[in-house]
């Protein structure tokens, strides 16, 4: 009958158009490295006695920064290998949802970084330490959270898992560990662990679609 | 019922891999080639015929460029093939509206 199949089409329309709005990149080969980088982070941040709340910001806000680059220069090369290019529509409109929770934490480190000198030792301490790292973990969940509507599915629950986890470490309080160990371990745990768990879980899936 | 709207159907788009082209197009402003295949599982030849189709009827422009070195196809819609695919998604609706109200 023509009016089931011009539905039908409809929906099929709305389907393609929707698959067409979603960022294909292959997410596991990212997730590793992010996870990777994170975990090393914090070994290296413990071994190395980065204590200090503003040496800690700074590390991190170099490691994310050098996180970052790496993930850059593996979606561009996805991209020259598939023929597709870089700044998609795609790749602009998961770019734009990552941005404002991205900057929110990036603005906070950054007073926090130029404000922990002139605190006193214990405030800085909380923050630097224990508030901050926290916080960056809420955001990025965030972050990924809002990217998630414009890719897979599941996305969006990796972001759940990091705004839960950042918000229930903050319910928790202030532990009795020594603080820069409880920092590299929460960024370590969230960052490296995380990552890794979930690029492990995507490795799989996606090659057995590939597969398929 | 009223044949009208399907008669009034374009013929171009309603090819089910070019209506699937054209959907894809619709939803972002350019796609390159290996997007629109791998997403719509159709061979490169399939895929070029249907493209020549739509740009011969003035629904798709192509855009060849180099990245990284390597060439870059890129499709997108234009104004015509725009029109002519809204045009295309009311009468579908036109069709389902007739069928519910006799309903």
């Amino acid at each position: 009958m023509e009016s089931d199949w011009a539905a039908e089409n409809l929906r099929v329309i709305r389907t393609l158009m929707e698959r067409s709005a979603i960022y294909r990149r292959a997410l596991a080969p990212i997730t590793l490295l992010a996870g990777s980088v994170g975990t090393v982070a914090a070994a290296i941040g413990w071994f190395a006695k980065i204590e200090s709340p503003r040496a800690f910001v700074g590390f991190w806000l170099a490691v994310a920064v050098a996180t970052i680059a790496g993930c850059f220069l593996l979606l561009r090369r996805q991209a020259l290998r598939d023929g597709e290019p870089l700044w998609s529509p795609p790749t602009r409109r998961v770019t734009q949802a990552l941005l404002p929770a991205l900057a929110a934490g990036l603005i906070c480190s950054a007073i926090a970084l130029f404000s922990l000198g002139g605190s006193e030792e214990k405030t800085a301490s909380i923050v630097g330490l224990f508030c901050l790292p926290l916080g960056w973990i809420v955001f990025y969940g965030c972050a990924v959270h809002a990217a998630g509507f414009f890719m897979p599915r599941g996305i969006r629950l990796f972001g759940w898992m990091f705004i839960v986890g950042g918000c229930g470490l903050f319910a928790l309080g202030i532990p009795d560990l020594p603080r820069p160990l409880y920092a590299h371990g929460v960024m370590g745990l969230f960052f490296g662990g995380l990552h890794l768990a979930y690029g492990i879980y995507l490795f799989c899936t996606e090659k057995r679609k590939n597969e398929a | 019922m009223n044949p009208e709207p399907f008669l009034q159907l374009d013929r171009v788009i309603h090819e089910k891999g070019r209506l699937a082209i054209m959907s894809l197009l619709a939803a972002s402003p350019r796609l390159s080639f290996t997007e629109m295949r791998d997403t719509l599982n159709m061979t490169d030849g399939n895929l070029t015929a249907h493209m020549r189709t739509l740009q011969e009827a003035g629904y798709a422009s192509v855009t060849k460029a180099f990245q990284g070195g390597r060439p870059l196809t890129t499709y997108s819609l234009t104004a015509q093939g725009r029109k002519a695919f809204t045009t295309y998604i009311n009468l579908l609706e036109q069709i389902v509206e007739q069928a519910k109200s006799r309903k």
